[in-house]
């Protein structure tokens, strides 16, 4: 099931990164407050965020494992979330409080900005490419079978010896690290972050993604996100302003969202690419992916 | 004397922090009341139709948006309450018949229902700002005169929701056991199958269960804005942790529950507001819920059917 709280895991990547590069304080203006002041370089202040969302990731899979009703728990994870969100914001002391952290350094600073730009563009690309890489080792090994066997049948699967309680933190652990990564890639190029950028609507912009592209089927939500995020909420931007309604596009786009996601889990619910469902134990006959045919001669 | 020299202030520091100690609590009992109408219709809902309605704070921000239209056509304030409640109540009904009834019905698990009522909870969240703007609204200064009783320094507003409250929740509690309606909606609710085999017609009661949530949830929603100086489209969803809270602590599903829910929450927020930094009042209601969440799910006034029906 899908975790509502996601977003907190993401901010706790960005702030990991923020405060792990900005720095001693300056004196610049004195208009925010340097909690580590330390500037460690970009790859470790990555890898620390990774490791923060992961934290983070367990610390809220852990109120998820008490047996109550699925919407129960979903319920849970929306409050922890707008909680998360309010609490941060109301310390101005320790991440920045409700204005939040800004003039976070890019890593590509000293580049001239269209190329540092790019370069950033040529970089989370890359992220994309490995992370790909790193989940389809991840879904598609025994560990990927396991976990499967989980989602469909916990009993069943407890039976054939997994532990539960290990792989719900694993996936937890895992899924945090690349929220805190993805985090620590978008502050360090906006340079910015505040609890309004991680308000619970942003989940909401998550959900849709993974529910249109298609839950459980990996290139179907790395295309649900680039569609949400990119067409929708950015293309907003671009309908034409209208004057006496401000804020009028950014709801726009906010009830498309709302209306897209409720359309899809009432007309098509298994998304625009349904989960391919790796067949064990047959020959490798098709075009079905390679590495979980090879698996079923093991 | 150089001992009563010392005494003496800190006597007036301690008559000091029990007044204090006294205010909060009544501004907690005015804040309690309306959590407790709001959190009532929340749970009232969720027993009988068994569905988790995330929109209901937006429904909340719907009806105090919908009271400042009718207050700008210069109708009285109680009677805007009750239009506006009703109002809510209407379109409470068409969400559950357009929505979440048709859903129910192709199966749709309770998870991908949160879901959807998160999603609807957003559109009429950005309806409202579509139509009235994003901008902070307020119904200026609703609060009449100030009244002082039991060392309480209330305003004539926050009395009257009280008061309103009280008989809501009478009402209520004499609909629930002196009538035959409330004796199916119990029904309904600790049983939907056994009750339809009864010859009860639970999507009839469902439907007027939405229509009393949704009354309930119109009213708390301009009861805040009176009570608040200004607020705006999120109104609602921010309110709607404590009213979880609320609805937690007594045992979802479970009116009276929430009524007592309701007044505790107020009161603890508001003490703990006085005493603390008041930026983490919403702090109080969320370790409520997770504490008991994690501990006693079916909340302090659950029955063994309420742990049934939570326990996956």
């Amino acid at each position: 099931m899908a975790n509502l709280a996601y977003i907190v895991v993401i901010a706790a990547g960005a702030y990991t990164y923020g405060i792990l590069t900005l720095g001693p304080d300056t004196g610049n203006g004195g208009f925010q407050q340097y909690v580590l002041g330390y500037r460690l370089p970009f790859f470790v202040a990555v890898i620390a965020a990774a490791v923060a969302g992961a934290v983070v990731g367990v610390l809220i899979g852990v109120t998820g494992l008490k047996r109550i009703r699925q919407d129960y728990q979903a319920m849970v994870m929306l409050v922890i979330s707008i909680m998360a969100a309010t609490v941060i914001g109301a310390a101005p002391s320790f991440l920045g409080g409700e204005p939040g952290l800004s003039l976070i350094p890019n890593p590509f600073a000293n580049l001239s900005p269209a190329t540092g730009d790019w370069a950033y563009v040529a970089m989370v690309a890359f992220a994309c490419v490995v992370g790909y890489l790193v989940m389809r080792r991840f879904t598609s090994g025994p560990m990927g079978r396991a976990l499967r066997a989980m989602r469909d049948d916990e009993h069943a699967a407890a039976a054939m010896g997994f532990s539960i309680v290990k792989m719900r933190l694993l996936t937890q652990a895992v899924g945090g690290a690349f929220g805190g990564v993805s985090g620590a890639l978008l502050v360090a190029f906006i340079g910015g972050w505040s609890p309004g950028a991680w308000a619970y609507v942003e989940t909401l912009a998550l959900l849709t993604a993974v529910i249109v592209g298609g839950m459980g089927n990996d290139f179907g939500v790395s295309l649900g996100t680039f569609v949400i995020a990119v067409l929708l909420l950015q293309g907003v931007q671009f309908l034409p302003q209208i004057r006496s309604h401000t804020g009028l596009t950014e709801a726009i786009g906010w009830m498309t969202l709302g209306i897209l996601t409720i359309a899809f889990l009432w007309l098509r619910p298994q998304g625009v690419f349904r989960e391919r469902r790796p067949r064990y134990g047959q020959p490798a006959v098709g075009n079905a992916g390679g590495g979980e045919v090879a698996e079923g001669h093991g | 004397m150089p001992g009563a020299g010392r005494a003496r202030p800190r006597l007036i520091y301690k008559e000091a922090l029990v007044h204090l100690l006294v205010q909060s609590i009544g501004f907690g009992v005015a804040a309690g009341a309306v959590l407790a109408l709001g959190a009532v219709g929340f749970t009232l809902q969720f027993g009988i139709s068994n569905v988790l309605n995330i929109s209901y704070g937006s429904l909340m921000s719907v009806g105090a948006f919908l009271g400042l239209f009718m207050l700008g056509l210069g109708l009285n304030i109680w009677l805007v309450m009750v239009i506006g409640g009703l109002a809510v109540g209407a379109c409470s009904v068409v969400l559950n018949r357009g929505l979440i009834t048709p859903l129910v019905r192709k199966g749709m698990a309770p998870f991908g229902l949160v879901i959807v009522t998160v999603s609807a909870g957003i559109v009429l969240e950005y309806v409202i700002v579509a139509v009235a703007g994003p901008a902070t609204q307020t119904y200026g200064n609703r609060s009449g005169a100030t009244l002082n009783f039991l060392g309480w320094t209330l305003t004539t507003a926050q009395v009257v929701i009280f008061a309103i409250t009280v008989v809501l929740m009478l009402g209520l509690h004499l609909l629930l056991t002196r009538t035959q309606l409330g004796r199916a909606m119990r029904a309904t609710s600790a049983n939907r199958t056994l009750a339809r085999s009864c010859g009860i017609a639970t999507s009839r009661i469902s439907d007027i269960a939405w229509f009393m949530s949704g009354t309930f949830c119109g009213m708390a929603g301009i009861a805040l804005a009176i009570t608040i100086e200004s607020f705006d489209f999120t109104l609602g969803s921010i309110f709607l942790i404590p009213m979880i809270a609320a609805a937690v602590l007594g045992g979802v599903g479970q009116p009276y529950g929430a009524m007592i829910g309701g007044m505790v929450v107020g009161i603890v927020s508001s003490v703990s507001s006085a005493y603390w930094d008041p930026a983490y009042q919403s702090v109080v209601a969320f370790g409520i819920i997770i504490v008991m969440l994690l501990v006693r799910p079916r909340g302090l006034f659950g029955s063994a059917t309420a742990t049934r029906k939570l326990l996956a």
